[in-house]
């Protein structure tokens, strides 16, 4: 016992390293949120916050528009996410359990397309939105995302779909079901874990995305987003630390929610995809 | 203050009708009488004014123009370029944007703003102060209209100073610099000059002689390079070294005034209105700071200053021409410019107006240091120079222990190409 | 730029008069139908603002063309211009680095964890999982505001760690104004993003891989390096290689990290070629060479992995 327990423990001290390391940045910047300001400017830094404070929070959330900035995000990220599933869903399907010419392209352009320089793009959308009147307009932002998300969701939940025997659902058929509803009722709900947890990334994508929402939103400041917001920190809330790293805490708080509950379905879709493919 | 606020109101509103009447001839085309009221959009840059004096524009002019509102929104510094631009190209632009003296030149030639020559004589352009009026124009044509210039002077904490037995504020370099270095002991900062405060040492190369870049013909040269130029950055770093300015950053991160506010810091290098801030942050500094010129070389001149400010444009894809320039005038009028003035001890755009900053300490030291302030290359491209932080980049490599003379040739180059560059 | 699905879909209608086969047909047109909104979606937010990009690339396109519009045609003097300045080349060489070095210890340090993960008693690797997951989930705005904070010169804890082991010379450190440093910065922050999306796929990979394997492999006295050679890495080489093109361009293409710590300073010595086309387009407001350094990054990144993309259109066929 106690040997294999020695055995086990370089293999766990680097665990543990592995933990640390991970864990410290996100650690910090929560401990430093909850720190009050004269402890953040100790020239010691206390790893605990010793004296926890919510005031930092309360600072972040009272800056003027924080609410509208985080809606505007979740409905921008929201909308792209959905979009993205439904065209995706139905891509994915094509490519997964049907034969046709013309496949290897198209999966060879959703892979191409996974490679587009987004941000050199900036001026050319700039142009575009701005002759058809889309500027300032969150649906525009919307819109970006889908695309931007669009190929890794085609890939991720291609590789969900391969996981799934087709067997199933010709059995279905065989009993009478037609082929959608044999994909709604015997598919869509194996499928359903896998499409939530692969709108993550296209949820992580959109909420993240600071350069399109800083460049199309001009005028219209009510329909900024919370990233370029968040991108003003420095300006909104100067040497304040604290109250940076409780609005950086807030912007991580939705995502951390969303990932505890489906990462571990994501994982196993790109792997079920890629040793398939 | 708010008595003495009413006061000037009502002398001004006078001032103004008289005004009106004064240039009723040189009408503006869109009509007579008042524009259709609108609603406009108005950017000013973050800190140029306090709240105060924003939201008293506002409501003042809402008032005089019924129907009308302006939604003024404020801008960050950073990536302001991008957005100025962004804004100039789309179709339904702000109304009224400020722009830095340094980066109006770029916008004016762009041809996204509105020429806005043929109301110089309605605005009394003759007395405008031309560090303000000379970049805005491009070709003989007035594309920005002067708004408040400032420049830097030093700030310092008068407790400190009289702890330090310090009685007199210093006049040249060499009694700064020992002064600061006296200030300069245990928690205390002799100075706060964080290592990217470009317009200071702009200020210590012009003392010296030497320039940011110099025009041969029809092309700039960086000139960080020149002996003038060396000298002037050695200086900065003899000064940046009796503090704990930090040398990657500029006065704006952290905000300076913040740091000075906690109390530990003698002096700090800012426009007059940076006080404001700073009592703001701490009010128990109220009445215990300080301003001096920054010294020169001889106590006979103080040191050259940057000659800082704003212009006011009209985007031309604004849907409200006339409207916006209601606004520009009200901003550039005699009411908002006196003040404004004394609110935040800025230069006015109109050296008639000045008197108004009589007894005002921090003007008064800004005032003895005007006389000997300069501007920043006069080219379209300077605003890409500051933009790729060429001289930021520099200050920091020499003051981290970099190779100056190097340094200073590599980015003089970088100057010289981006000046090139055809626009 | 590579919609091959509209000429196959014109059969379907131009024979729909004859009805003969009604079934057949439209079971024929249905994989179209299904990737038509991918491809609509593609043509009009991607390949069209694409060919606006190339357009820009090969014009006279600056800050008065972008407002006032009318802008001509210059040929290929925007990529002769980029192409003949060393800048670019130094770019480029920086880039390469860059990529190399992040893609290297992602997949590196990945691999590692995976295999350590797939051997950690049953709380410890729940413990590991949930960190890396914790990592994944943080939003990059979020991490590089930390990763400034922790190497902050005056009240970074990195620096009061570094000064209380005795390393004085962190004392006040500017990490940021160092070039060395702050790409180290930076690679540190992308590989702590990176590194759980990774290892986490690959321990899911690894778990696929039967146990009789290893067991035999076992028996055959091979060691730990020896098993990864000739058992682990074969069974996911696919995976491997899907991951490692993964990453390849994410990190290439690495852009809102780079520019939120460092815009692309100190010095340049963090511009890669993606923050290098941002500068020139943004800050300098020349468009069009900005067009025509993102047109040569897109080449690049092409022919870096034709390899993985020839592997792909291969393996697609087969299944076809």
């Amino acid at each position: 016992m106690s040997r294999r327990a020695l055995r086990a423990l370089p293999l766990n001290l680097a665990a543990l390293v592995v933990l640390l390391a991970s864990v410290f940045p996100v650690y910090w910047m929560v401990a430093t949120a909850f720190k009050p300001t004269t402890d953040i400017n100790a020239s010691t830094p206390q790893l605990l916050p010793l004296h926890p404070t919510f005031e930092h929070f309360r600072t972040a959330v009272g800056v003027d528009g924080f609410w509208r900035f985080w809606r505007n995000s979740a409905v921008v990220s929201l909308g792209a996410v959905v979009l993205a599933l439904v065209v995706a869903l139905m891509a994915a399907f094509a490519v997964a359990r049907m034969r046709w010419r013309g496949r290897q392209a198209f999966v060879l352009m959703v892979f191409v397309a996974q490679m587009a320089p987004w941000e050199a793009l900036l001026i050319p959308m700039f142009i575009i939105a701005r002759d058809v009147g889309m500027l300032d307009r969150l649906s525009m932002l919307t819109l970006i995302y889908f695309m931007a998300t669009l190929p890794f969701t085609i890939v991720t939940l291609r590789g969900f779909l391969a996981a799934i025997p087709p067997e199933l659902e010709e059995a279905a058929q065989i009993d009478g079901a037609s082929r959608f509803e044999a994909f709604r009722r015997i598919v869509f709900p194996l499928l359903a874990p896998g499409l939530m947890s692969t709108s993550l990334f296209g949820f992580i994508t959109a909420w993240n995305e600071f350069a399109f929402a800083n460049a199309l939103i001009i005028k219209n400041q009510d329909n900024r987003t919370l990233p370029v917001w968040l991108s003003s920190f420095g300006n909104v809330f100067g040497t304040d630390w604290g109250a940076t790293m409780a609005a950086a805490t807030l912007f991580m708080l939705p995502v951390l929610a969303i990932f505890l509950v489906l990462q571990r379905r994501v994982t196993g879709g790109i792997v079920a995809g890629a040793v398939k493919g | 203050m708010k008595s003495r606020l009413v006061a000037v109101c009502a002398t001004l509103a006078l001032a103004g009708a008289l005004a009106a009447c004064d240039s009723g001839s040189s009408a503006d085309p869109s009509g007579n009488g008042t524009p259709e009221p609108a609603a406009l959009t108005v950017w000013f840059m973050k800190d140029s004014f306090s709240d105060k004096i924003v939201q008293g524009f506002k409501d003042d002019f809402e008032s005089t123009h019924p129907g009308t509102t302006l939604d003024i929104q404020i801008q960050e510094w950073d990536g302001i370029g991008q957005k100025v631009t962004s804004a100039l190209a789309s179709n339904d632009a702000p109304d009224v944007i400020e722009v830095g003296n340094t980066q109006v030149a770029q916008y004016a030639a762009s041809g996204g703003v509105t020429d806005l020559t043929d109301k110089v004589d309605d605005l009394g352009g003759d007395d405008w102060i031309p560090g303000l009026a000379e970049p805005g124009k491009v070709d003989g044509k007035q594309y920005g209209i002067p708004w408040y210039a400032a420049n830097r002077v030093v700030i310092y904490n008068k407790d400190l100073f009289q702890a330090a037995g310090i009685t007199t504020p210093p006049t040249t370099r060499e009694q700064w610099i020992a002064d600061t270095t006296k200030l300069d002991t245990g928690s205390t900062q002799g100075i706060y000059l964080p290592g990217q405060n470009w317009y200071t040492l702009s200020g210590f190369i012009w003392d010296e002689g030497g320039d940011l870049a110099v025009q041969d013909g029809d092309t700039w040269k960086g000139a960080l390079d020149t002996p003038e130029a060396l000298a002037g950055m050695a200086f900065y770093q003899k000064l940046q070294a009796l503090g704990d300015g930090p040398k990657d950053s500029d006065e704006a991160n952290p905000p300076q005034a913040d740091v000075f506010a906690k109390g530990d810091v003698a002096q700090v290098i800012s426009a007059p209105g940076g006080a404001v801030a700073i009592t703001k942050a701490n009010p128990k500094l109220e009445g215990k700071l300080g301003f001096f010129p920054i010294p020169g070389k001889t106590a006979a001149q103080p040191g050259a200053v940057f000659t800082g400010g704003s212009d006011l444009i009209v985007p031309a894809a604004s849907k409200h021409q006339a409207m916006a320039y209601e606004v520009v005038k009200a901003l550039a009028g005699e009411q908002f410019q006196k003040t404004m003035a004394v609110e935040m001890s800025y230069v006015p755009n109109k050296t008639s107006f000045a008197s108004v900053l009589g007894g005002n300490e921090g003007a008064a030291a800004m005032a003895a240091g005007a006389a000997n302030g300069h501007a920043t290359p006069n080219s379209p491209n300077w605003a890409a120079v500051e933009a790729k932080n060429v001289i930021k980049e520099y200050m920091t490599k020499v003051l981290t222990g970099g190779d100056a003379a190097g340094a200073a040739a590599a980015a003089s180059a970088s100057m010289t190409e981006i000046l090139g560059a055809d626009s | 730029m590579l919609t091959e699905a509209p000429p196959s879909l014109a059969p379907t209608t131009r024979d729909a008069p004859a009805r003969r086969e009604p079934r057949f047909r439209i079971a024929a047109a249905w994989p179209y139908l299904l990737v038509l909104p991918t491809v609509v979606g593609t043509a009009f937010l991607l390949v069209y603002p694409l060919v606006r990009s190339v357009v820009i690339s090969l014009q006279h396109f600056r800050i008065g063309e972008l407002i006032r519009g009318g802008a001509t045609f210059v040929g290929l003097d925007n990529y002769r211009e980029a192409l003949g300045s060393r800048e670019l080349w130094d770019v480029l060489l920086r880039t390469l680095v860059w990529t190399v070095v992040d893609v290297v210890l992602i997949v590196g340090i990945s691999t590692l964890v995976a295999l350590m993960l797939a051997r950690l008693g049953k709380r410890m690797r729940l413990a590991v999982m949930s960190a890396l997951v914790l990592v994944w989930a943080v939003p990059v705005l979020a991490a590089t505001t930390v990763f400034q904070w922790l190497f902050q010169s005056r009240l970074g804890v990195v620096n009061w760690a570094l000064t209380s082991i005795g390393l004085d010379q962190f004392d006040g450190y500017t990490w940021f104004a160092d070039g060395v440093a702050t790409f180290a910065i930076l690679v540190l922050l992308v590989v702590w993003q990176s590194v759980p999306f990774a290892a986490l796929t690959l321990y899911a990979g690894l778990t696929t891989v039967p146990d009789e394997l290893f067991e035999s492999a076992r028996i055959d006295g091979a060691g730990a390096v020896k098993t990864f050679r000739h058992v682990t890495f074969p069974m996911l080489r696919s995976l491997f290689g899907l991951i490692t093109s993964l990453e390849v361009i994410w990190v290439f293409k690495c852009f809102a990290q780079i520019w939120a710590v460092s815009q692309g300073g100190p010095d340049g010595a963090t511009t890669t070629l993606p923050v290098y086309a941002f500068q020139v387009a943004q800050s300098l407001h020349k468009y069009d060479l900005g067009a025509a350094i993102s047109t040569i990054t897109v080449l690049i990144l092409l022919v870096v992995l034709v390899p993985h993309l020839r592997h792909l259109y291969r393996t697609e066929r087969a299944e076809a």
